[in-house]
């Protein structure tokens, strides 16, 4: 635990350096829900036929879900940054585990995610009057908590593996591309065409948001949202997995 | 008798790159390093010093053979290695975005130091490298030779037992590494083995209680100075000071046959192997018919033996 904690010390220690980060980390999904979500939700009219609900709620678990898939893209991007500081290597002779160090070094972020997600469902409900399901907020952190996880264990398989951080840079723009938009975070999948729908289905991203979905305004079906909440942490799991094996691969 | 800090048996470091032949960097290395020594890795460009150091590190894994640290081996136990050990390695590593003082304090909490007693062994730190007047400033707005100070600074804030410096010198002053490697003597007695690797011989000659010479990845050398200098018996240094530079000196100099050469404005220094009595030969020829302002003649240096032991091979 010391060492997970020596990780999480030196990864706060580092992001205080620049407020910025921080205050564009913590308001950068409400900043996207009340300019993006009320533009789309004025568009389309409220509710929105498909989803049964207005765009604004809809779209909250899709900006959590974002949120939390940038978060993990900019920590596994800060291995290039410290393998350019050199102090990546260095790092890697410390008395710890390499899986102690991925874990350290997403929880900060972790941290982050949770204080985001808090801020975003509060606000959102108070300024956008969406009706939030307070009784499932420990779920819905939860899910934020995997979700970010999960996607930095598997950035940083990426991030380990490749040297380049252009190559990663362009790794990381074809992922968003694909895994967000083939997904139910900007729109209901029920009047998608039937391949688009199966692409969505196996897109992690989408497990994370229905997730999020559910436990935030309480739309979805539990038992479905179930399986892909353990489906998720599966693959966070074998992420994790290999994140551990690239890592032990740094020569 | 104290079991040795470093035992290496058959060492071996392939690396493997697409379409390329395989390359042998530590091919067969076997030594032991006895605890709270200065040990020096030494070699050319390309020797293998590095990978070496990565090895014991852990941070790179042998492809056969063994490498134990004060028992415990590399590969089987990596986290009891990383316990005993604080390493500087040859790229500079540090966190640009912390100031010096919070680097120190972060390096000492990954080994499980608290904070106040982090702060205090910070402050002693910072004064004894003549870093406190820059303790809140951050790294990255410092000079590469600060920032080389501060990665050595580091790893005076733990005791662990073994101390890996790669090309620790780089880019500090003269009067800095002339105190730091006090220090670094002052932690040898204090029983902390250290392993150094360096390019400059004469750290090395200064500093170290035991060398090992490396060349494409494999042992040429191993003793203490005394016993490397007997490999180049019969070698001396002569340094000649002119009042001006001979105008033939340099095919003067090729008719003897030196093993290295050079020239600086009215100066020569030359290294040659010969018998104990045709040095003064040597230096009576050279000088016939000139003024000469100074004469030296010194027996081997670190540097001859290495220069012998390395050249062509």
């Amino acid at each position: 635990m010391a060492a997970i904690a020596a990780v999480f010390y030196r990864e706060g220690k580092i992001r205080s350096t620049n407020l910025t980060f921080i205050f564009w980390d913590l308001f950068y999904p409400l900043c996207y829900m009340l300019v993006f979500g009320v533009g789309i939700n004025s568009a389309l009219g409220s509710p929105m036929q498909s989803a049964g609900v207005d765009y604004n709620a809809f779209f909250l678990a899709g900006v959590l879900g974002m949120a939390s898939f940038g978060i993990a893209s900019n920590t596994a991007w800060s291995f290039f940054l410290d393998r350019d500081n050199g102090i990546f290597y260095e790092m890697l002779t410390y008395p710890l585990s390499r899986g102690e160090y991925l874990l350290g070094k997403v929880m900060f972020n972790v941290l982050i995610g949770v204080f985001q997600a808090g801020i975003t469902v509060t606000l959102g409900r108070l300024l956008l009057g969406i009706r939030v399901r307070w009784d499932l907020l420990p779920l819905l952190f939860a899910g934020v908590v995997v979700g970010t996880a999960g996607w930095f264990f598997f950035y940083a398989i990426f991030a380990l593996r490749t040297r380049r951080n252009d190559v990663f840079n362009s790794v990381t723009s074809i992922f968003y591309f694909v895994f967000l938009f083939a997904s139910s975070m900007f729109y209901p999948l029920a009047p998608l065409p039937l391949w688009f729908r199966k692409v969505a289905i196996f897109n992690p991203i989408t497990w994370e948001i229905d997730w999020l979905r559910f436990t935030s305004i309480g739309l979805g079906n539990a038992r479905l949202v179930g399986i892909e909440g353990v489906a998720f942490l599966l693959f966070t799991l074998a992420s994790f997995a290999f994140a551990v094996r690239a890592l032990q691969q740094q020569e | 008798m104290l079991s040795p800090a470093l035992e290496v048996e058959n060492l071996v470091k392939v690396y493997h790159a697409r379409g390329r032949e395989p390359v042998r960097a530590v091919d067969g290395m076997s030594f032991r390093v006895a605890q709270g020594i200065i040990f020096g890795l030494l070699g050319p460009n390309g020797a293998g010093k590095s990978t070496m150091l990565r090895m014991l590190t852990t941070l790179s894994r042998p492809t056969g053979g063994a490498a134990r640290l004060l028992g415990f081996d590399v590969v089987k136990k990596p986290l009891e290695v990383r316990r005993r050990i604080a390493t500087v390695l040859q790229e500079t590593a540090i966190e640009l975005f912390l100031n010096v003082r919070d680097n120190l304090l972060t390096f000492a909490r990954f080994h499980g130091i608290d904070r106040d007693p982090a702060l205090r062994r910070a402050g002693e730190v910072m004064e004894r490298f003549h870093l406190s007047a820059y303790a809140d400033g951050k790294v990255q707005d410092l000079s590469g030779g600060f920032r080389r100070r501060v990665q050595v600074a580091k790893t005076f804030m733990v005791d662990t037992p073994i101390l890996f410096l790669d090309e620790f010198s780089t880019g500090m002053d003269p009067l800095l590494k002339r105190e730091i490697m006090g220090h670094l003597r002052d932690e040898a007695r204090k029983s902390r083995t250290i392993v150094l690797t360096t390019q400059i011989l004469s750290e090395a000659e200064e500093l170290c209680d035991d060398i090992l010479i490396m060349n494409k990845g494999k042992q040429v050398a191993h003793g203490d100075l005394n016993a490397l200098k007997l490999l180049s018996q019969g070698v001396y240094e002569v340094a000649m000071t002119f009042d001006h530079l001979p105008e033939q000196i340099d095919a003067e100099l090729a008719r003897l046959s030196p093993l290295r050469t050079h020239v600086d404005q009215n100066t020569i220094e030359v290294a040659f192997k010969v018998e104990e009595g045709r040095i003064m030969e040597i230096v009576t020829e050279l000088a016939r018919n000139r003024r000469v302002l100074r004469v030296e003649v010194n027996g081997a240096s670190l540097e001859d033996v290495f220069v012998e032991l390395t050249q062509g091979r």
